[in-house]
């Protein structure tokens, strides 16, 4: 047993890996005492009306667990997935009783729970020629064992699974050094103007 | 690569869902096209999550509601469906040519209303996002230009595909500009087309909502 709180990034992602996984009630139970209160007090603030609080809690937690397999470990941590969520549920909200006919929903300006074809070019647009050449720079300079593991996932196509079998290093390794790799290149391309 | 982008204001109003309808679709297509942009979004999404939940003062959250009824619906109930049923379509033909859309585009492309032509070798067609502002394709041909004009309220232009200039600058794949009442300008094309789209924007509330979460942070994102 881990003394590990929802609070703790990896532990609130293995959560959700558990619920996509095998559908985990005591993991959504976990993950829900830890956010939904949270996300109670910030709606109840934000529509001033308990109700529709309450319903972006409830729309926004039934998405957490149903849609927990579309929460990309790579791509930010669990909170900010949740997040995502609640700011879509907050944006249709507050249009849903307005009845027009052309206003946009938030599915079609933020898909983030869009089933999509889950392919890894989608994380970080890197369907461009150009951005690759200068990924391609910007990979020489992160640390051996990280560039490694980027080779090995983005180039070659490797999964984890795979690139821990390959490496003999446990799963989690190879996680946590993709995830510090893509968070190196992410302050690379920002800081370079 | 792209030079002009929105402001840090307009990435973190667009994160948290509180431009214009019309601005929305302006600001998510330049992060569609703009890597830098879209890690700033990420970045900015990340923030806003953190200040949502990091919540110390544990006085604040009251456990106020009955969690173990909501837990019981919440596993008796069926997958929501995502509305976004419409099928995207992803290139837009015009004059013999097919132009590929940024996601943004694609998802909304039932949106896109007729194409009518402008004196002037240009082409509009509206797209209709509700709000107040106005949306529009605009197309230029080669050798084309707008007379010089002013705006009431703000414009802000983003270049889809192709090239156009004005007095101040050349507009490329992806750059963004927004364009004050005082602002004239003459955009024009030379040896090659231009496909944009153009809001005409409305007053902005820049101060409530979501966007609040960042107040702590605004030294790091208001530059």
């Amino acid at each position: 047993m881990s003394s590990a709180q929802p609070d703790n990034p990896e532990h609130a992602a293995e959560l959700l890996a558990k619920i996509a996984a095998e559908q985990s009630r005591a993991a959504f139970s976990e993950l829900f005492r830890y956010f939904a209160p949270r996300l109670q007090a910030y709606a109840t603030r934000q529509f001033g009306n308990e109700q529709t609080a309450m319903d972006l809690v409830q729309e926004t937690m039934t998405n957490v667990w149903h849609k927990a397999h579309l929460f990309k470990p790579d791509r930010g941590s669990a909170a900010t997935w949740i997040f995502t969520i609640a700011r879509n549920i907050r944006f249709d909200l507050l249009r849903k009783n307005k009845h027009r006919q052309n206003d946009l929903s938030a599915d079609d300006l933020w898909p983030v729970l869009a089933e999509t074809n889950d392919s890894l070019d989608d994380d970080y647009a890197l369907d461009n020629d150009l951005l690759m050449q200068q990924l391609a720079v910007y990979c020489e300079q992160l640390p051996k064992a990280q560039r490694t593991v980027i080779e090995l996932i983005y180039i070659e196509g490797k999964s984890q699974q795979e690139v821990a079998d390959a490496l003999e290093i446990p799963l989690g390794t190879v996680k946590s050094r993709t995830r510090l790799a893509l968070q190196k290149l992410k302050e690379l391309i920002q800081h370079d103007d | 690569m792209i030079k002009f982008h929105p402001s840090e204001q307009h990435l973190v109003l667009y994160a948290a869902g509180e431009l214009s309808p019309a601005m929305l679709m302006m600001v998510g297509t330049h992060v569609d096209m703009c890597p830098k942009c879209q890690a700033h979004v990420q970045d900015i999404e990340q923030h806003m999550a953190a200040k949502l939940f990091g919540e110390t003062e544990t006085a604040n959250i009251v456990h106020g509601f009955d969690e173990q009824a909501m837990l019981q619906t919440i596993f008796s109930s069926q997958s929501p469906a995502v509305s976004a049923a419409q099928a995207a379509n992803d290139s837009l033909f015009l004059e013999g040519q097919r132009f590929a859309l940024p996601p943004t585009l694609a998802r909304n492309s039932h949106r896109i209303g007729e194409w009518s032509r402008l004196p002037g070798k240009l082409w509009r067609a509206p797209v209709r996002v509700g709000g107040e502002e106005m949306l529009n394709f605009i197309y230029m041909g080669e050798q084309a230009s707008l007379p010089e004009h002013t705006h009431k309220g703000n414009e802000a232009t983003l270049v889809v595909n192709g090239v156009f200039n004005d007095e101040h600058n050349e507009y490329r794949d992806g750059d963004f500009m927004l364009l004050d009442d005082h602002h004239k300008h003459s955009p024009a094309t030379q040896d090659h087309d231009c496909l944009t789209i153009a809001a005409l924007e409305g007053p902005l509330h820049f101060t409530t909502g979501l966007s609040r979460l960042l107040n702590p942070f605004s030294s790091l994102f208001f530059k």
